[in-house]
C-alpha cells in the first residue's frame, strides 16, 4: 500500500481517515504511531479517541490538516509562545459557542497537541481581558457566591490593579 | 468495556494493570494494540483530570503542603506504579539453560521498550503532575521512563552486579582468547550500565558513574592482568621483533573492541593500561634488541619499535641517548679504521696522496664523516620520522665526533684538526687544477654538513679564508660562482661578519680587474705583453709582507710597476702600497732553443724573473755580483736560483752544492736548452719552509682573532652592566662565542687578565668586576 492513513475513530465509532502527518500534530498520537510501528506505518493505522465526540474530533482534525505543514516553535521556550498573538486563520477557526470552545481546548490537552490548546488559552484570555466581574460573571455564567462585606474586602485589597 | 470511575483510584488501576503486562512483555511477546494504548492512556488521563478537577488531593507524596493553593492529581497512581514495576521486576526469572548474563540481556531488552511505551502511556502524568513536583524541587519523582530505569537499577542490577560484570569480563577474556563469543551480550549489558547512570538532580546530564564504578574499574583491572601475562609469556617464547608485532595487533583488537562496545570515556585509560603493560615494562627488552637492530640496518623493525615507543613518549629518551653513543662509536670505528689504513700505507713506503706528515688525506677524512651522518641521517629520517629527539641525537653525536676523534683530536689537549681538514676538503672540489675524477665525491653540500657541526668555526674560516685566497692570486679557481654560492651559504649558516673579510676579497679582486685595465692603456707592450697587478687590503688577505724578498726591479721592468703606483695613488690618495714579491709569478718566453724550434716558455717566481731577466746582459755571473743585482736577503736568493741550476738552465761552476752560496761561484746561462717539455715550472722547485711557518702563522691568527673577540665580549657585556661577578660574565661570554667557537675557561680569564692591565675593568672585591670608563 503506497499511503498508508492513520484512522482516527471518535467516541461514537466514526471513523476519520487522515494523513500520518495531519495526526502527527498530535503528541500522543505520534508517539504510539512510533511505539507501535518501530519499523515505519505499513498498513491503515486505527486511533480510538474515546474521550472525544466526532463533532469535537472533526474540529480539531481540520486545524490539524490545516497546520500539517507548520513547524511551531520549540515547546522550550515559554516566552515566546507567550507573548506571540493569536494568528488571524485560528482566531476565526476558534470563533465557535464557548462550549465548542472548552471541547476544543479539552481534545487539545487531552491529544497533546500543544499549539492549538495554546491558541484556545489565548482566546480565552481575550474574553476576560478588560471586563468587569460583573460582566465576566455574565459571560462565564458564575454565580456570586460572596456576601457583600467579603466583596468589598476584595476590592480593597486588589485596589492597585483597579484601571483607572 | 468501559472505562472505570475517574476518581476510583483501585478501579482505575486494575483497568490500567492488564495493558501494563503487555506492555512490558509479562505475557511473552504478545503485540500491544492501540486500542489497549489508547485506553490505558485515558484512563490515567481521565484519573488526573478527575483528582485536579475536583481538588481532591493534598496527599501528593510529601506534603504538597496546605498553602498550594491547588494540586494536580498523580501521586497516588505514581505510587501504583513504583510498586507495580517492584512487583514485576522481582517477579522476573531466569531460565534454567540460561547464564545470568542471556538473562539479564534478554530480559534488560525488553523491559527498556516497554519502558519506552509506558512513558508514553502514563505522558499525561509526566507532562503535569511529574514535571509540577520536579519545578517545586522535589528531586525523587521521575518521568516514567527514569523511574522504570530506577527501578530496575535497585531490583535488578545493584543486587546482581557482581554476577553480571563479572560473566561480561569473561567473555571479553573469551575473546582474547579468540574464542567466539556473543558480542552483542557484552554490548548490550555495557550500555545498560550507561543507561543505569542516572543523575537525579539533572536527568539531562549524561552520567557515566554506574559504567565507571561497576565495570570500568574491574574491567581495566582484568585487562592489566592479561596482558602482563600474556606479555611475560610470549616474549619467554618469541623474539621482540615477534613481540612487537603482536603488540601491534594485539593494541588494533583492542581499539576496535573499545569502539565497538565501550564509551568513549575508557579508550584513555585503556590505552594507558594498556601502554604500561605492552609496552613500558618490556622497554629494556626493546632497547636491548635496538642495537642489534641498528646493525643489521632493519630499518622497517626499528621504525616498529618506534612507533610502538611513541605511544608513551618518555620511553624514547633512553632510545635516543642509545643511538646517540651508537653513532659516536660507529664513527669512532670508521675513523680508527681510516687512520690506520693511512699509517699502514705510509709504512709501506707508498707514496701517499697529498702526503703531509702522518696525516690523513682529507677527502678520505671528510668523506667518512659524511658516509656516517648520511647513514644516521637515513635511520632518523625513515626510522624515526624526523622526530626532534632523534634529530637532536644525531646532532649531539655528529657534533662529537666531528670534533673529537682520533685524527682530528690525536692527544686529548691538541686543537681540532677538522676546521683545517675541511678547507683543504673545499680547497680540493674548488682548485681547477684537481682531477675531475677525484673530485666527483666531494660537494659544497657535504662541506655545509660537516661546517654546521664545526665547534671551532672561526679557524675554518681563517684556513678556508687562506686557501681561497690563493685560488684567487693565482686565477686557479674552478668557478667563480661556486665560490661565491658557497660564501652565500656560509653566510646564510652563520653570519654576515662572518663571511666579512672573504667578501672583501672578493671585492678586492674585481678592482684589480679595473686597475688591471687602466695600466694597461699606459704600459708599452714591447716587454711586458700582460701585465695583471692585484691590489690587496692587508688586513683581508692572509699575506704578510716580508722584508727578505725586498728586490731590485730590473730596469726594463720597472715602467708598469710605477704606473700601477702613480694610478692607483691618484684614486686613493694616502694609501699606502707594499709588493709582496713573495706572491705572484711571471711567465716569460725565452730563445734559447735549438733553430728552428719555437721558444720556450718559462713560469717563474718574481725573484726568479729578476734572475733570469738579468742574463739579457750578460751570459755569465759571479753569485756575489748577481745577487746584488736582484736583491733580497741571500737564503731567499739562494732558493730561488736552485732551480736553474737544478733544470740545468744555468751552469754553476764549480759544481756541488757545497760551493752554491759561495760569493766567487759563477753562473751561466746556457746557449741552448734542452728540456723535452716547452713549458717549464721552475717554482715548484723552490724549497722554503713556508707551509709549515704558514701553519704556525693560521693557528697564531686564530688564537689572536679570538683573544680580541673575547675581549670586544667582555668590554660591550661590561660596558652595559657596570659590575659583574666573575661567574656571571663566564656564563655570559661563554654562549656568545658559541657560533664561533667554544672558548675555553682559561682564555677567558686571560683576555680578563689583559683588560684589567689595560685598565678597561678593575676587580673591584674577590669576585666582582667594574667598568672603567
Amino acid at each position: 500500500m503506497s499511503n498508508p492513513k492513520v484512522i482516527v475513530i471518535s467516541s461514537d465509532d466514526e471513523k476519520f481517515p487522515v494523513d500520518p502527518k495531519v495526526a502527527e500534530k498530535s503528541l500522543l498520537m505520534k508517539n504510539m504511531i512510533n511505539d507501535l510501528n518501530p519499523d515505519g506505518l505499513q498498513e491503515d493505522f486505527e486511533i480510538p479517541t474515546p474521550n472525544v465526540r466526532a463533532n469535537v474530533l472533526a474540529k480539531v482534525l481540520e486545524w490539524c490538516e490545516h497546520h500539517k505543514n507548520t513547524i511551531f516553535p520549540d515547546d522550550d521556550d515559554e516566552d515566546a509562545k507567550k507573548s506571540a498573538p493569536v494568528e488571524e486563520w485560528d482566531k476565526n477557526f476558534l470563533k465557535v459557542d464557548q462550549e465548542m470552545l472548552y471541547e476544543i481546548m479539552l481534545a487539545a490537552n487531552y491529544l497533546n497537541i500543544r499549539p492549538l490548546l495554546d491558541a484556545g488559552c489565548k482566546m480565552v484570555a481575550e474574553m476576560i481581558k478588560g471586563k468587569s466581574p460583573e460582566e465576566l460573571r455574565r459571560i462565564f455564567n458564575i454565580v456570586n457566591d460572596f456576601s457583600p462585606e467579603e466583596e468589598a474586602a476584595i476590592r480593597r485589597e486588589n485596589e492597585w490593579a483597579e484601571d483607572r | 468495556m468501559s472505562f472505570p470511575s475517574a476518581s476510583d483510584l483501585n478501579a482505575t488501576w486494575s483497568y490500567i494493570q492488564p495493558g501494563l503486562e503487555f506492555i512490558l512483555g509479562a505475557q511473552g511477546d504478545q503485540g500491544v494494540t492501540s486500542k489497549m494504548y489508547m485506553n490505558c492512556y485515558t484512563a490515567v488521563y481521565n484519573y488526573c483530570v478527575n483528582k485536579s478537577r475536583h481538588g481532591a488531593t493534598a496527599t501528593s507524596i510529601a506534603a504538597s503542603s496546605e498553602n498550594n493553593s491547588y494540586a494536580l492529581a498523580g501521586a497516588e497512581i505514581y505510587n501504583k506504579l513504583d510498586e507495580y514495576l517492584i512487583q514485576f521486576i522481582r517477579g522476573l526469572s531466569k531460565e534454567a539453560n540460561e547464564s545470568f548474563l542471556e538473562f539479564y540481556v534478554r530480559k534488560w531488552t525488553r523491559f527498556t521498550i516497554g519502558a519506552g511505551y509506558m512513558n508514553n502511556v502514563f505522558d499525561y502524568m509526566n507532562r503535569y503532575w511529574v514535571q509540577k513536583e520536579r519545578s517545586d524541587g522535589r528531586r525523587d519523582v521521575y518521568d516514567v521512563n527514569t523511574l522504570s530505569l530506577l527501578k530496575w537499577k535497585s531490583e535488578m542490577f545493584n543486587g546482581n552486579a557482581d554476577t553480571l560484570v563479572s560473566e561480561v569480563l569473561t567473555l571479553i577474556q573469551k575473546q582474547r582468547d579468540n574464542e567466539i563469543v556473543d558480542t552483542s551480550l557484552v554490548s548490550t549489558a555495557i550500555k545498560s550500565l550507561v543507561f543505569l547512570g542516572i543523575d537525579t538532580q539533572d536527568l539531562k546530564k549524561p552520567n557515566l558513574v554506574v559504567y565507571i564504578n561497576y565495570f570500568e574499574h574491574k574491567f581495566l583491572e582484568k585487562t592489566g592482568e592479561y596482558y602482563s601475562r600474556e606479555s611475560a609469556q610470549y616474549l619467554q617464547d618469541h623474539n621482540v621483533v615477534d613481540y612487537m608485532k603482536k603488540c601491534e595487533s594485539r593494541l588494533a583488537e583492542e581499539i576496535s573492541r573499545s569502539n565497538n562496545y565501550l564509551e568513549e570515556h575508557t579508550k584513555k585509560h585503556l590505552l594507558d593500561v594498556l601502554h604500561v603493560v605492552l609496552i613500558e615494562e618490556h622497554a629494556p627488552e626493546m632497547y636491548a634488541q635496538f642495537l642489534t637492530l641498528l646493525e643489521q640496518n632493519e630499518t622497517e623493525h626499528i621504525q616498529r619499535m618506534y612507533k610502538l615507543l611513541y605511544r608513551l613518549p618518555r620511553t624514547l629518551d633512553p632510545l635516543a641517548d642509545t643511538l646517540e653513543q651508537y653513532i659516536k662509536d660507529q664513527a669512532a670505528k670508521a675513523l680508527e679504521k681510516i687512520k690506520a689504513a693511512s699509517e699502514t700505507a705510509q709504512s709501506d713506503g707508498k707514496p701517499v696522496k697529498r702526503a703531509a706528515s702522518g696525516a690523513v688525506d682529507p677527502k678520505t677524512y671528510i668523506n667518512t664523516l659524511i658516509s656516517v651522518y648520511n647513514q644516521y641521517n637515513d635511520v632518523v629520517v625513515q626510522a624515526f620520522s624526523k622526530d626532534t629527539r632523534f634529530i637532536k641525537a644525531l646532532d649531539n653525536a655528529c657534533r662529537h665526533f666531528m670534533n673529537k676523534n682520533c685524527i682530528a683530536t690525536p692527544t686529548p689537549k691538541s686543537s681540532c684538526k677538522t676546521p683545517e681538514l675541511l678547507a683543504k676538503y673545499a680547497d680540493a672540489f674548488l682548485r681547477g687544477t684537481s682531477k675531475e675524477s677525484d673530485t666527483v665525491d666531494m660537494s659544497p653540500d657535504n662541506l655545509m654538513v660537516v661546517f654546521k657541526f664545526l665547534n671551532d668555526k672561526d679557524a675554518f674560516e681563517e684556513y678556508y679564508r687562506r686557501s681561497l685566497a690563493k685560488r684567487l692570486i693565482n686565477g686557479n679557481s674552478k668557478s667563480d660562482e661556486e665560490e661565491e654560492s658557497i660564501l652565500q651559504r656560509l653566510q646564510e649558516e652563520n653570519s654576515i661578519e662572518y663571511t666579512s673579510k672573504m667578501t672583501k676579497m672578493f671585492s678586492d679582486m674585481k678592482a684589480s680587474e679595473d686597475l688591471k685595465s687602466s695600466v694597461k692603456e699606459h704600459i708599452s707592450e714591447s716587454v711586458v705583453k700582460d701585465f695583471n697587478p692585484l691590489t690587496l687590503a692587508q688586513s683581508m688577505w692572509p699575506f704578510n709582507h716580508l722584508a727578505d724578498y725586498e728586490l731590485k726591479v730590473a730596469p726594463e721592468l720597472q715602467d708598469p710597476f710605477d704606473k700601477v703606483v702613480e694610478i692607483y695613488g691618484a684614486k686613493h690618495n694616502g694609501r699606502q702600497l707594499k709588493w709582496l714579491w713573495n706572491h705572484g709569478r711571471a711567465e716569460l718566453k725565452a730563445n734559447l732553443a735549438r733553430k728552428g724550434k719555437p721558444p720556450f716558455l718559462f713560469t717563474v717566481s718574481n725573484v726568479q724573473l729578476m734572475i733570469l731577466v738579468a742574463f739579457n746582459k750578460k751570459n755569465t755571473y759571479t753569485f756575489k755580483e748577481l745577487h746584488s743585482v736582484v736583491g733580497t736577503a741571500k737564503h731567499i736568493f739562494e732558493a730561488h736560483l736552485l732551480p736553474f741550476t737544478k733544470y740545468k738552465l744555468i751552469d754553476q761552476s764549480p759544481v756541488g752544492a757545497e760551493f752554491a752560496g759561495n760569493d766567487d761561484t759563477t753562473f751561466t746561462l746556457v746557449d741552448e736548452y734542452k728540456s723535452k717539455k716547452l713549458r717549464v715550472n721552475f717554482i715548484s722547485a723552490i724549497k722554503t719552509n713556508e707551509t709549515k711557518t704558514e701553519e704556525d702563522e693560521a693557528s697564531k691568527e686564530i688564537d689572536e682573532t679570538r683573544r680580541n673577540y673575547l675581549s670586544a665580549c667582555i668590554v660591550r657585556i661590561m660596558k652595559s652592566r657596570k659590575t659583574v661577578k666573575h661567574n656571571e660574565l663566564i656564563n655570559e661570554v661563554l654562549p656568545q662565542t658559541l657560533s664561533r667557537f667554544q672558548a675555553k675557561i682559561i682564555d677567558i680569564k686571560r683576555v680578563i687578565d689583559q683588560l684589567i692591565e689595560k685598565q678597561y675593568i678593575q676587580r673591584i672585591d674577590n669576585n666582582t668586576y667594574e667598568y672603567l670608563s
